[in-house]
Protein backbone atom coordinates (compact mmCIF):
# COMPACT_ATOMS: atom_id res chain seq x y z
CA UNK A 1 0.00 0.00 0.00
CA UNK A 2 2.74 2.47 0.99
CA UNK A 3 4.63 1.47 -2.15
CA UNK A 4 1.67 2.43 -4.31
CA UNK A 5 1.31 5.79 -2.58
CA UNK A 6 5.01 6.41 -3.12
CA UNK A 7 4.91 5.58 -6.82
CA UNK A 8 1.77 7.60 -7.46
CA UNK A 9 3.26 10.57 -5.62
CA UNK A 10 6.51 10.26 -7.56
CA UNK A 11 4.67 10.06 -10.86
CA UNK A 12 2.62 13.20 -10.09
CA UNK A 13 5.71 15.03 -8.90
CA UNK A 14 7.79 14.20 -11.95
CA UNK A 15 4.90 15.02 -14.26
CA UNK A 16 4.49 18.46 -12.66
CA UNK A 17 8.22 19.14 -12.85
CA UNK A 18 8.81 17.92 -16.37
CA UNK A 19 5.61 18.77 -18.22
CA UNK A 20 6.26 22.54 -18.65
CA UNK A 21 9.74 21.76 -19.96
CA UNK A 22 8.44 19.08 -22.29
CA UNK A 23 5.74 21.39 -23.63
CA UNK A 24 8.23 24.16 -24.46
CA UNK A 25 10.53 21.78 -26.31
CA UNK A 26 7.62 20.10 -28.10
CA UNK A 27 6.32 23.48 -29.24
CA UNK A 28 9.73 24.49 -30.52
CA UNK A 29 9.63 21.45 -32.82
CA UNK A 30 6.16 22.14 -34.20
CA UNK A 31 5.03 24.09 -37.22
CA UNK A 32 3.30 27.40 -36.64
CA UNK A 33 -0.08 25.80 -37.33
CA UNK A 34 0.41 22.87 -34.93
CA UNK A 35 1.74 25.11 -32.18
CA UNK A 36 -1.48 27.08 -32.03
CA UNK A 37 -3.94 24.28 -32.64
CA UNK A 38 -6.68 23.96 -30.07
CA UNK A 39 -7.10 21.28 -28.79
CA UNK A 40 -3.33 20.82 -28.64
CA UNK A 41 -1.61 18.47 -31.06
CA UNK A 42 0.11 15.66 -29.16
CA UNK A 43 1.55 13.75 -32.08
CA UNK A 44 3.35 15.69 -34.79
CA UNK A 45 6.20 15.41 -37.25
CA UNK A 46 9.07 17.39 -35.71
CA UNK A 47 10.44 20.25 -37.75
CA UNK A 48 13.54 22.31 -37.13
CA UNK A 49 12.31 25.43 -38.91
CA UNK A 50 12.07 27.41 -35.65
CA UNK A 51 15.65 26.53 -34.79
CA UNK A 52 16.77 27.50 -38.28
CA UNK A 53 15.03 30.85 -37.86
CA UNK A 54 16.71 31.49 -34.51
CA UNK A 55 20.16 30.38 -35.67
CA UNK A 56 19.92 32.69 -38.68
CA UNK A 57 19.13 35.62 -36.42
CA UNK A 58 22.32 37.69 -36.11
CA UNK A 59 21.20 39.35 -32.87
CA UNK A 60 20.67 35.98 -31.18
CA UNK A 61 24.03 34.61 -32.36
CA UNK A 62 25.84 37.68 -31.09
CA UNK A 63 24.03 37.39 -27.76
CA UNK A 64 25.10 33.75 -27.56
CA UNK A 65 28.69 34.79 -28.17
CA UNK A 66 28.41 37.57 -25.57
CA UNK A 67 26.99 35.16 -23.00
CA UNK A 68 29.84 32.71 -23.57
CA UNK A 69 32.55 35.38 -23.36
CA UNK A 70 31.05 37.16 -20.35
CA UNK A 71 30.27 34.05 -18.28
CA UNK A 72 33.63 32.42 -18.98
CA UNK A 73 35.70 35.55 -18.27
CA UNK A 74 33.78 36.51 -15.14
CA UNK A 75 34.00 32.93 -13.82
CA UNK A 76 37.74 32.64 -14.50
CA UNK A 77 38.32 35.84 -12.54
CA UNK A 78 35.97 34.80 -9.72
CA UNK A 79 37.50 31.36 -9.28
CA UNK A 80 41.07 32.65 -9.63
CA UNK A 81 40.64 35.37 -7.02
CA UNK A 82 38.36 33.17 -4.92
CA UNK A 83 40.94 30.37 -4.76
CA UNK A 84 43.68 32.73 -3.56
CA UNK A 85 41.44 34.21 -0.87
CA UNK A 86 40.14 30.80 0.21
CA UNK A 87 43.73 29.52 0.47
CA UNK A 88 44.67 32.46 2.66
CA UNK A 89 41.62 32.00 4.87
CA UNK A 90 41.94 28.26 5.54
CA UNK A 91 45.49 28.90 6.77
CA UNK A 92 44.20 31.26 9.48
CA UNK A 93 43.03 30.29 12.95
CA UNK A 94 39.35 29.47 13.41
CA UNK A 95 38.05 32.86 14.72
CA UNK A 96 39.81 34.91 12.02
CA UNK A 97 38.52 32.58 9.36
CA UNK A 98 34.91 32.60 10.63
CA UNK A 99 34.88 36.37 11.00
CA UNK A 100 36.11 36.99 7.46
CA UNK A 101 33.83 34.34 6.03
CA UNK A 102 30.83 35.90 7.75
CA UNK A 103 31.66 39.28 6.31
CA UNK A 104 32.06 37.83 2.82
CA UNK A 105 28.73 36.02 3.04
CA UNK A 106 26.94 39.12 4.31
CA UNK A 107 27.82 40.84 1.02
CA UNK A 108 25.35 38.63 -0.79
CA UNK A 109 22.17 39.59 1.05
CA UNK A 110 21.74 43.09 -0.40
CA UNK A 111 19.33 43.33 -3.36
CA UNK A 112 21.21 43.94 -6.63
CA UNK A 113 19.17 47.11 -7.18
CA UNK A 114 21.14 48.96 -4.53
CA UNK A 115 24.55 48.53 -6.14
CA UNK A 116 23.43 48.36 -9.74
CA UNK A 117 21.95 51.87 -9.84
CA UNK A 118 25.16 53.61 -8.70
CA UNK A 119 27.13 51.39 -11.10
CA UNK A 120 24.78 52.30 -13.93
CA UNK A 121 24.95 55.97 -13.01
CA UNK A 122 28.77 55.96 -13.00
CA UNK A 123 29.03 53.82 -16.13
CA UNK A 124 26.61 56.12 -17.96
CA UNK A 125 28.72 59.14 -17.09
CA UNK A 126 31.88 57.37 -18.26
CA UNK A 127 30.15 56.13 -21.45
CA UNK A 128 30.85 52.50 -20.51
CA UNK A 129 27.34 51.12 -20.93
CA UNK A 130 28.17 49.24 -24.11
CA UNK A 131 31.39 47.71 -22.83
CA UNK A 132 32.03 44.03 -22.10
CA UNK A 133 34.46 44.72 -19.29
CA UNK A 134 32.03 46.59 -17.09
CA UNK A 135 29.63 43.62 -17.22
CA UNK A 136 32.42 41.10 -16.64
CA UNK A 137 33.72 43.19 -13.72
CA UNK A 138 30.33 43.40 -12.03
CA UNK A 139 29.69 39.67 -12.45
CA UNK A 140 33.13 38.85 -11.06
CA UNK A 141 32.42 41.14 -8.12
CA UNK A 142 29.13 39.36 -7.45
CA UNK A 143 30.56 35.85 -7.82
CA UNK A 144 33.82 36.24 -5.90
CA UNK A 145 32.17 36.04 -2.43
CA UNK A 146 30.30 32.94 -3.54
CA UNK A 147 33.45 31.34 -4.99
CA UNK A 148 35.38 32.07 -1.80
CA UNK A 149 32.84 30.47 0.51
CA UNK A 150 32.39 27.39 -1.64
CA UNK A 151 36.14 26.92 -2.21
CA UNK A 152 36.81 27.18 1.53
CA UNK A 153 34.67 24.06 2.03
CA UNK A 154 36.81 22.18 -0.52
CA UNK A 155 40.16 23.46 0.78
CA UNK A 156 39.21 22.48 4.33
CA UNK A 157 39.07 18.85 3.16
CA UNK A 158 42.79 18.92 2.31
CA UNK A 159 44.77 17.39 5.20
CA UNK A 160 46.93 19.89 7.06
CA UNK A 161 49.85 17.45 6.99
CA UNK A 162 50.29 18.00 3.25
CA UNK A 163 50.77 21.71 3.84
CA UNK A 164 53.00 21.25 6.86
CA UNK A 165 55.22 18.74 5.08
CA UNK A 166 55.72 21.11 2.17
CA UNK A 167 56.59 23.93 4.55
CA UNK A 168 59.20 21.80 6.28
CA UNK A 169 60.75 21.26 2.86
CA UNK A 170 60.95 25.05 2.55
CA UNK A 171 58.23 25.55 -0.05
CA UNK A 172 56.88 29.09 -0.40
CA UNK A 173 53.17 29.76 0.16
CA UNK A 174 52.43 30.40 -3.48
CA UNK A 175 54.20 27.17 -4.44
CA UNK A 176 52.09 25.21 -1.93
CA UNK A 177 48.97 26.87 -3.33
CA UNK A 178 49.88 26.04 -6.93
CA UNK A 179 51.52 22.65 -6.52
CA UNK A 180 49.37 21.12 -3.77
CA UNK A 181 46.05 22.90 -3.23
CA UNK A 182 45.10 23.48 -6.85
CA UNK A 183 45.69 19.88 -8.03
CA UNK A 184 44.23 18.21 -4.92
CA UNK A 185 41.05 20.33 -4.92
CA UNK A 186 40.72 20.34 -8.70
CA UNK A 187 37.30 18.67 -8.64
CA UNK A 188 35.94 21.31 -6.26
CA UNK A 189 37.51 24.13 -8.27
CA UNK A 190 35.94 22.87 -11.48
CA UNK A 191 32.55 22.54 -9.74
CA UNK A 192 32.83 26.11 -8.42
CA UNK A 193 33.74 27.33 -11.90
CA UNK A 194 30.75 25.56 -13.44
CA UNK A 195 28.40 27.02 -10.84
CA UNK A 196 29.78 30.52 -11.51
CA UNK A 197 29.18 30.02 -15.25
CA UNK A 198 25.65 28.80 -14.50
CA UNK A 199 24.79 31.82 -12.33
CA UNK A 200 26.27 34.30 -14.79
CA UNK A 201 24.63 32.70 -17.81
CA UNK A 202 21.21 32.69 -16.12
CA UNK A 203 21.48 36.16 -14.59
CA UNK A 204 19.03 38.71 -16.01
CA UNK A 205 18.72 41.82 -13.86
CA UNK A 206 22.33 43.04 -14.00
CA UNK A 207 22.54 42.23 -17.71
CA UNK A 208 19.29 44.08 -18.39
CA UNK A 209 20.64 47.25 -16.81
CA UNK A 210 24.29 47.19 -17.78
CA UNK A 211 24.40 45.74 -21.28
CA UNK A 212 23.98 47.75 -24.44
CA UNK A 213 23.35 46.81 -28.06
CA UNK A 214 26.72 45.11 -28.54
CA UNK A 215 27.02 43.40 -25.15
CA UNK A 216 23.51 41.96 -24.70
CA UNK A 217 23.49 38.48 -23.18
CA UNK A 218 21.00 35.74 -24.03
CA UNK A 219 18.40 36.33 -21.28
CA UNK A 220 18.18 39.99 -22.35
CA UNK A 221 18.19 39.22 -26.05
CA UNK A 222 15.43 36.64 -25.76
CA UNK A 223 13.02 39.31 -24.51
CA UNK A 224 13.18 40.88 -27.99
CA UNK A 225 10.92 38.05 -29.18
CA UNK A 226 8.19 39.52 -26.99
CA UNK A 227 7.13 42.12 -29.53
CA UNK A 228 4.16 44.45 -29.49
CA UNK A 229 2.60 42.60 -32.41
CA UNK A 230 2.30 39.57 -30.18
CA UNK A 231 4.60 36.82 -29.08
CA UNK A 232 6.24 34.64 -31.72
CA UNK A 233 6.02 31.47 -29.67
CA UNK A 234 7.65 29.18 -32.25
CA UNK A 235 11.04 30.90 -32.50
CA UNK A 236 10.78 31.97 -28.86
CA UNK A 237 10.48 28.43 -27.54
CA UNK A 238 13.37 27.35 -29.77
CA UNK A 239 15.50 30.20 -28.43
CA UNK A 240 14.45 29.33 -24.86
CA UNK A 241 15.54 25.72 -25.39
CA UNK A 242 18.91 26.85 -26.76
CA UNK A 243 19.43 29.14 -23.75
CA UNK A 244 18.62 26.60 -21.06
CA UNK A 245 19.92 23.32 -22.49
CA UNK A 246 23.62 24.11 -21.90
CA UNK A 247 22.75 24.90 -18.28
CA UNK A 248 20.82 21.65 -17.83
CA UNK A 249 23.92 19.79 -19.00
CA UNK A 250 26.21 21.78 -16.70
CA UNK A 251 23.78 21.31 -13.82
CA UNK A 252 23.84 17.54 -14.27
CA UNK A 253 27.65 17.57 -14.32
CA UNK A 254 27.83 19.09 -10.84
CA UNK A 255 24.61 17.53 -9.53
CA UNK A 256 25.44 17.08 -5.88
CA UNK A 257 27.12 20.46 -5.57
CA UNK A 258 24.37 22.65 -7.01
CA UNK A 259 22.21 22.63 -3.90
CA UNK A 260 25.22 23.00 -1.61
CA UNK A 261 26.47 25.89 -3.73
CA UNK A 262 23.11 27.59 -3.98
CA UNK A 263 22.46 27.47 -0.26
CA UNK A 264 25.86 29.08 0.24
CA UNK A 265 24.85 31.58 -2.40
CA UNK A 266 22.31 33.23 -0.15
CA UNK A 267 23.46 32.47 3.34
CA UNK A 268 25.54 29.89 5.12
CA UNK A 269 23.64 26.61 5.29
CA UNK B 1 47.45 47.05 0.37
CA UNK B 2 47.88 45.88 3.94
CA UNK B 3 51.51 44.71 3.84
CA UNK B 4 54.00 47.24 5.11
CA UNK B 5 57.53 47.01 3.71
CA UNK B 6 58.88 46.40 7.21
CA UNK B 7 57.20 42.98 7.27
CA UNK B 8 59.40 41.69 4.46
CA UNK B 9 62.42 42.20 6.67
CA UNK B 10 61.28 39.45 9.03
CA UNK B 11 63.08 36.29 8.10
CA UNK B 12 62.29 32.66 8.81
CA UNK B 13 59.07 30.83 9.56
CA UNK B 14 57.37 33.83 11.16
CA UNK B 15 57.30 35.60 7.81
CA UNK B 16 56.11 32.38 6.18
CA UNK B 17 53.01 32.28 8.36
CA UNK B 18 52.25 35.92 7.70
CA UNK B 19 52.53 35.39 3.99
CA UNK B 20 49.16 33.64 3.97
CA UNK B 21 47.46 36.85 5.05
CA UNK B 22 48.49 38.44 1.72
CA UNK B 23 46.23 35.93 0.01
CA UNK B 24 43.01 37.26 1.51
CA UNK B 25 43.60 40.67 3.10
CA UNK B 26 43.70 42.72 -0.12
CA UNK B 27 40.40 41.32 -1.37
CA UNK B 28 38.62 41.50 1.99
CA UNK B 29 39.88 45.08 2.29
CA UNK B 30 38.72 45.86 -1.24
CA UNK B 31 35.26 44.45 -0.61
CA UNK B 32 35.07 46.19 2.76
CA UNK B 33 35.97 49.59 1.33
CA UNK B 34 33.71 49.18 -1.70
CA UNK B 35 30.74 48.40 0.57
CA UNK B 36 31.46 51.35 2.83
CA UNK B 37 31.99 53.76 -0.08
CA UNK B 38 28.93 52.43 -1.88
CA UNK B 39 26.73 52.79 1.21
CA UNK B 40 27.87 56.36 1.80
CA UNK B 41 27.50 57.18 -1.90
CA UNK B 42 23.99 55.70 -2.01
CA UNK B 43 23.00 57.65 1.12
CA UNK B 44 24.42 60.82 -0.42
CA UNK B 45 22.52 60.25 -3.67
CA UNK B 46 19.22 59.71 -1.82
CA UNK B 47 19.57 63.13 -0.23
CA UNK B 48 19.52 64.76 -3.68
CA UNK B 49 16.99 64.89 -6.48
CA UNK B 50 19.06 63.36 -9.26
CA UNK B 51 17.12 62.52 -12.37
CA UNK B 52 18.60 61.54 -15.69
CA UNK B 53 15.83 63.56 -17.34
CA UNK B 54 17.17 66.77 -15.83
CA UNK B 55 20.95 66.42 -16.01
CA UNK B 56 22.93 69.09 -14.24
CA UNK B 57 19.99 70.40 -12.21
CA UNK B 58 20.31 68.26 -9.10
CA UNK B 59 20.28 69.85 -5.69
CA UNK B 60 20.42 68.80 -2.06
CA UNK B 61 16.94 68.15 -0.75
CA UNK B 62 17.58 66.49 2.61
CA UNK B 63 15.14 63.75 3.56
CA UNK B 64 12.47 64.74 1.06
CA UNK B 65 12.81 61.44 -0.82
CA UNK B 66 12.12 59.48 2.36
CA UNK B 67 9.08 61.63 3.17
CA UNK B 68 7.87 61.18 -0.39
CA UNK B 69 8.22 57.41 -0.04
CA UNK B 70 6.26 57.42 3.20
CA UNK B 71 3.28 59.07 1.48
CA UNK B 72 3.61 57.28 -1.85
CA UNK B 73 0.57 55.04 -2.07
CA UNK B 74 2.06 53.12 -4.99
CA UNK B 75 5.13 52.26 -2.91
CA UNK B 76 3.07 51.22 0.12
CA UNK B 77 0.95 48.93 -2.05
CA UNK B 78 4.10 47.50 -3.62
CA UNK B 79 5.50 46.82 -0.16
CA UNK B 80 2.30 45.01 0.77
CA UNK B 81 2.61 42.85 -2.35
CA UNK B 82 6.26 42.11 -1.59
CA UNK B 83 5.30 40.90 1.89
CA UNK B 84 2.37 38.86 0.56
CA UNK B 85 4.45 37.27 -2.19
CA UNK B 86 7.42 36.54 0.07
CA UNK B 87 5.38 35.02 2.89
CA UNK B 88 3.17 32.98 0.56
CA UNK B 89 6.08 31.72 -1.57
CA UNK B 90 8.20 30.81 1.47
CA UNK B 91 5.43 29.09 3.43
CA UNK B 92 4.04 27.14 0.47
CA UNK B 93 7.43 26.11 -0.88
CA UNK B 94 8.73 24.96 2.51
CA UNK B 95 5.50 23.13 3.45
CA UNK B 96 5.13 21.49 0.06
CA UNK B 97 8.83 20.70 -0.15
CA UNK B 98 8.78 19.14 3.32
CA UNK B 99 5.73 17.04 2.48
CA UNK B 100 7.30 15.78 -0.74
CA UNK B 101 10.63 14.97 0.87
CA UNK B 102 8.94 13.04 3.71
CA UNK B 103 6.95 11.11 1.15
CA UNK B 104 9.97 10.06 -0.89
CA UNK B 105 12.25 9.54 2.11
CA UNK B 106 12.94 5.86 1.63
CA UNK B 107 15.12 3.77 -0.57
CA UNK B 108 13.73 3.06 -3.99
CA UNK B 109 15.05 2.29 -7.41
CA UNK B 110 15.92 5.39 -9.39
CA UNK B 111 16.28 7.79 -6.47
CA UNK B 112 19.32 9.29 -8.18
CA UNK B 113 17.29 9.90 -11.31
CA UNK B 114 14.53 11.59 -9.33
CA UNK B 115 17.12 13.85 -7.75
CA UNK B 116 18.52 14.67 -11.17
CA UNK B 117 15.08 15.56 -12.49
CA UNK B 118 14.33 17.74 -9.47
CA UNK B 119 17.43 19.71 -10.37
CA UNK B 120 15.99 20.75 -13.74
CA UNK B 121 13.83 23.72 -12.60
CA UNK B 122 16.59 24.91 -10.27
CA UNK B 123 19.24 25.28 -12.98
CA UNK B 124 16.80 26.53 -15.60
CA UNK B 125 17.32 30.14 -16.65
CA UNK B 126 14.71 32.16 -14.70
CA UNK B 127 13.85 34.19 -17.80
CA UNK B 128 13.04 30.93 -19.57
CA UNK B 129 10.93 29.84 -16.59
CA UNK B 130 8.98 33.08 -16.91
CA UNK B 131 8.50 32.56 -20.64
CA UNK B 132 7.46 28.95 -20.12
CA UNK B 133 4.76 29.90 -17.66
CA UNK B 134 3.62 32.83 -19.73
CA UNK B 135 3.23 30.33 -22.56
CA UNK B 136 1.33 27.77 -20.43
CA UNK B 137 -0.92 30.50 -19.02
CA UNK B 138 -1.69 32.16 -22.35
CA UNK B 139 -5.43 32.98 -22.18
CA UNK B 140 -6.40 31.68 -25.63
CA UNK B 141 -3.78 29.09 -26.62
CA UNK B 142 -2.35 28.12 -23.23
CA UNK B 143 -2.18 24.59 -21.93
CA UNK B 144 -3.53 25.54 -18.52
CA UNK B 145 -6.84 26.84 -19.83
CA UNK B 146 -7.11 23.84 -22.13
CA UNK B 147 -6.68 21.49 -19.15
CA UNK B 148 -9.28 23.46 -17.21
CA UNK B 149 -11.69 23.29 -20.14
CA UNK B 150 -11.43 19.49 -20.25
CA UNK B 151 -12.90 19.37 -16.74
CA UNK B 152 -15.50 21.95 -17.64
CA UNK B 153 -14.01 25.03 -16.01
CA UNK B 154 -14.13 28.33 -17.80
CA UNK B 155 -11.07 30.11 -19.12
CA UNK B 156 -9.09 32.09 -16.56
CA UNK B 157 -7.20 35.21 -17.61
CA UNK B 158 -4.16 34.19 -15.59
CA UNK B 159 -1.94 37.18 -16.27
CA UNK B 160 -4.55 39.72 -17.39
CA UNK B 161 -6.82 39.71 -14.35
CA UNK B 162 -5.50 41.95 -11.55
CA UNK B 163 -6.96 39.64 -8.91
CA UNK B 164 -5.23 36.55 -10.28
CA UNK B 165 -1.93 37.72 -11.76
CA UNK B 166 0.09 37.72 -8.53
CA UNK B 167 -0.98 34.15 -7.83
CA UNK B 168 0.04 33.09 -11.32
CA UNK B 169 3.50 34.47 -10.62
CA UNK B 170 3.48 32.65 -7.30
CA UNK B 171 2.73 29.42 -9.15
CA UNK B 172 5.78 29.87 -11.40
CA UNK B 173 7.99 30.63 -8.39
CA UNK B 174 6.67 27.56 -6.55
CA UNK B 175 7.33 25.41 -9.60
CA UNK B 176 10.92 26.57 -9.84
CA UNK B 177 11.92 26.56 -6.17
CA UNK B 178 10.00 23.81 -4.37
CA UNK B 179 12.43 21.21 -5.79
CA UNK B 180 15.26 23.15 -4.14
CA UNK B 181 13.52 22.77 -0.76
CA UNK B 182 12.93 19.08 -1.48
CA UNK B 183 16.59 18.40 -2.29
CA UNK B 184 17.88 20.26 0.76
CA UNK B 185 15.35 18.60 3.08
CA UNK B 186 16.06 15.17 1.60
CA UNK B 187 19.73 15.67 2.35
CA UNK B 188 19.05 16.58 5.99
CA UNK B 189 16.59 13.72 6.40
CA UNK B 190 19.24 11.29 5.22
CA UNK B 191 21.81 12.66 7.63
CA UNK B 192 19.49 12.17 10.64
CA UNK B 193 20.33 9.21 12.83
CA UNK B 194 17.49 6.67 12.60
CA UNK B 195 17.79 5.43 16.19
CA UNK B 196 15.42 7.83 18.03
CA UNK B 197 12.65 7.15 15.51
CA UNK B 198 13.10 3.40 15.76
CA UNK B 199 13.24 3.50 19.56
CA UNK B 200 9.98 5.44 19.63
CA UNK B 201 8.37 2.95 17.26
CA UNK B 202 9.47 0.09 19.51
CA UNK B 203 7.86 1.92 22.42
CA UNK B 204 4.61 1.91 20.49
CA UNK B 205 4.52 5.45 19.13
CA UNK B 206 2.33 5.96 16.10
CA UNK B 207 3.80 7.15 12.80
CA UNK B 208 2.42 10.70 13.12
CA UNK B 209 3.78 10.94 16.66
CA UNK B 210 7.25 9.93 15.47
CA UNK B 211 6.98 12.53 12.71
CA UNK B 212 5.64 15.32 14.93
CA UNK B 213 7.75 14.79 18.05
CA UNK B 214 11.01 13.45 16.66
CA UNK B 215 11.57 13.99 12.95
CA UNK B 216 10.21 17.53 12.62
CA UNK B 217 12.06 18.96 15.64
CA UNK B 218 15.26 17.42 14.31
CA UNK B 219 14.64 19.10 10.94
CA UNK B 220 13.76 22.48 12.41
CA UNK B 221 17.13 24.06 11.88
CA UNK B 222 17.47 22.90 8.30
CA UNK B 223 13.94 24.08 7.52
CA UNK B 224 14.60 27.50 9.02
CA UNK B 225 17.72 27.88 6.93
CA UNK B 226 15.96 26.90 3.73
CA UNK B 227 13.03 29.22 4.59
CA UNK B 228 15.47 32.06 5.14
CA UNK B 229 17.13 31.40 1.78
CA UNK B 230 13.78 31.34 -0.01
CA UNK B 231 12.58 34.49 1.76
CA UNK B 232 15.72 36.44 0.81
CA UNK B 233 15.35 35.38 -2.82
CA UNK B 234 11.59 36.03 -2.92
CA UNK B 235 12.05 39.63 -1.76
CA UNK B 236 14.51 40.14 -4.62
CA UNK B 237 12.42 38.24 -7.21
CA UNK B 238 12.61 40.14 -10.48
CA UNK B 239 13.03 37.96 -13.57
CA UNK B 240 9.66 36.20 -13.70
CA UNK B 241 7.87 39.44 -12.77
CA UNK B 242 9.58 41.32 -15.57
CA UNK B 243 8.95 38.60 -18.14
CA UNK B 244 5.41 37.59 -17.19
CA UNK B 245 3.65 40.83 -16.21
CA UNK B 246 6.13 43.71 -15.85
CA UNK B 247 4.14 44.81 -12.81
CA UNK B 248 0.78 44.86 -14.57
CA UNK B 249 -2.10 44.64 -15.07
CA UNK B 250 -2.98 47.90 -13.33
CA UNK B 251 0.13 47.60 -11.11
CA UNK B 252 -1.38 44.49 -9.50
CA UNK B 253 1.94 42.60 -9.52
CA UNK B 254 4.31 45.47 -8.80
CA UNK B 255 6.58 44.60 -5.88
CA UNK B 256 8.84 47.13 -4.19
CA UNK B 257 11.88 45.73 -5.99
CA UNK B 258 10.13 46.15 -9.34
CA UNK B 259 8.92 49.64 -8.43
CA UNK B 260 12.53 50.56 -7.62
CA UNK B 261 13.60 49.28 -11.03
CA UNK B 262 10.83 51.19 -12.81
CA UNK B 263 11.63 54.39 -10.92
CA UNK B 264 15.24 54.16 -12.04
CA UNK B 265 14.98 52.91 -15.60
CA UNK B 266 11.56 54.04 -16.80
CA UNK B 267 11.23 57.31 -14.88
CA UNK B 268 15.02 57.87 -14.56
CA UNK B 269 14.43 59.08 -11.02
CA UNK B 270 17.77 57.86 -9.68
CA UNK B 271 17.60 59.33 -6.18
CA UNK B 272 14.07 58.18 -5.46
CA UNK B 273 14.75 54.71 -6.77
CA UNK B 274 17.79 54.39 -4.52
CA UNK B 275 15.68 55.52 -1.59
CA UNK B 276 13.30 52.65 -2.35
CA UNK B 277 16.19 50.20 -2.67
CA UNK B 278 17.77 51.35 0.58
CA UNK B 279 14.52 51.19 2.55
CA UNK B 280 13.81 47.74 1.08
CA UNK B 281 17.27 46.53 2.12
CA UNK B 282 16.84 47.83 5.65
CA UNK B 283 13.33 46.39 6.02
CA UNK B 284 14.50 43.01 4.71
CA UNK B 285 17.42 42.87 7.10
CA UNK B 286 15.31 43.86 10.10
CA UNK B 287 12.62 41.31 9.22
CA UNK B 288 15.15 38.53 8.69
CA UNK B 289 16.96 39.34 11.91
CA UNK B 290 13.69 39.30 13.88
CA UNK B 291 12.67 36.03 12.27
CA UNK B 292 16.06 34.50 12.89
CA UNK B 293 16.04 35.43 16.57
CA UNK B 294 12.46 34.29 16.97
CA UNK B 295 13.32 30.91 15.51
CA UNK B 296 16.65 30.18 17.11
CA UNK B 297 16.70 32.08 20.39
CA UNK B 298 13.18 31.70 21.76
CA UNK B 299 11.98 28.29 22.91
CA UNK B 300 8.60 27.01 21.74
CA UNK B 301 8.71 28.40 18.24
CA UNK B 302 8.62 25.57 15.85
CA UNK B 303 7.30 24.51 12.52
CA UNK B 304 7.18 26.87 9.58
Amino acid sequence: MRRIVLWVALAVLLLCVLFPLYWVIATSLKTQRDAFAMPPVWLFAPTFENYAKVLNNGVFIRAFFNSVVISLSASVISVGVGALVAYGLVAQDEPTKRQNEKFILSLRIAPPLIFIIPTYFLAAQMKLLNNHWIVIGVYAFVNIPFAISLLITFFEDIPRELRDAAKVDGAREFTIFREIFLPVALGGIVATFILCVLFTWNEFFIALVLTGRDTQTLPVSITSFLTFQGVQWGPLTAAAALVMLPMLVLGMLVQGKVVRGMSLGSIKG
Amino acid sequence: MPGSPGMAGLAGSGAMKDATTYFYRPIVLLFGSVSVILTVYVLWLTLHNISLLRPGQESFIGFDNYVRLLFDGRAINALGRTVLFTVAATVIEVALGLAISLLVDREFLGKRIVRGILLVPIVMTPVVVGLTWRFLLDPSNGMMNYLLSTIGLGPVDWLGNPNVALFSLLMADIWQWTPFVVLLTMASLESLPGDPQNAARVDGAREWQVLWFITLPALKRALMVVALIRAIDAVKAFDIFYIMTRGGPALSTETLNLYGYISAFTNFDISYSLTIALVLTILTNVALLLLYNLAFKAPKQGET
